[in-house]
């Protein structure tokens, strides 16, 4: 996939971050962060870099015009990591407010995904 | 000292490396300047969206083009 990326400064610069946790909904906003990549509404990086501080990843982030950051439950890490490292958010989607309860199910079904991507491309839109 | 500019060629890119030589010409600084276009080596330092800059080794901008006088700052200190 990265030969193909010719320069990365012609990309949407919308930074997508995802919580990634240990649950259906962390997975969720993990996939979810995969799906609206590929869809041009923004680029994933790695909120784990960002708890981290790793430089790059840090620059990255203050880089972008505009930050999403999606958490999967309310103790909202990935919102708590950003804010911890000075970096605004724009958006946030969290994805228990979007009738998904969580559970400990590291499988995301398909269903559910594409169900999601729609609501969260609606709210996105608006 | 080495200052990378990290970058595939377009038009932002070319300005940081631009300003950059501007800057170490005119401060009189002795310093590398690499243009790095490979993706993997960009990624390697983290950098997700470019232009981006990297003077002895440190990430100091990314996706932006940073004045004069910060890449002065940051040549200097």
């Amino acid at each position: 996939m990265a030969d193909e990326i010719k320069c990365a400064c012609d990309s949407t610069n919308v930074a997508l971050f995802s919580c990634s946790g240990a649950s259906n909904v962390g997975q969720l906003s993990n996939q979810l962060a995969i799906e609206l990549t590929e869809k041009g509404v923004g680029k994933m990086m790695c909120a784990v870099g960002i708890g981290g501080q790793v430089p790059g990843l840090l620059r990255s982030a203050e880089g972008c015009d505009r930050v999403i950051a999606i958490d999967g439950c309310p103790l909202n890490c990935t919102k708590k990591t950003l804010e911890l490292a000075g970096i605004g958010i724009d958006r946030h989607i969290l994805i228990t407010d979007l009738g998904i309860k969580k559970n400990k199910d590291l499988r995301v079904k398909g269903s559910e995904t594409s169900d999601l991507l729609e609501k969260v491309s609606d709210i996105l839109a608006n | 000292m080495k200052i990378e500019v990290l970058g595939s060629g377009c038009a932002k890119c070319n300005k940081v490396k631009e300003i950059v030589e501007k800057v170490v010409n005119e401060a009189g600084i002795d310093a590398e300047i690499v243009k790095v276009e490979d993706i993997d080596k960009i990624l390697d330092y983290g950098v997700m969206v470019t232009p981006g800059l990297v003077i002895d080794g440190d990430v100091k901008i990314a996706g932006k083009i940073p004045s004069e006088d910060k890449v002065k700052e940051w040549l200097t200190q």
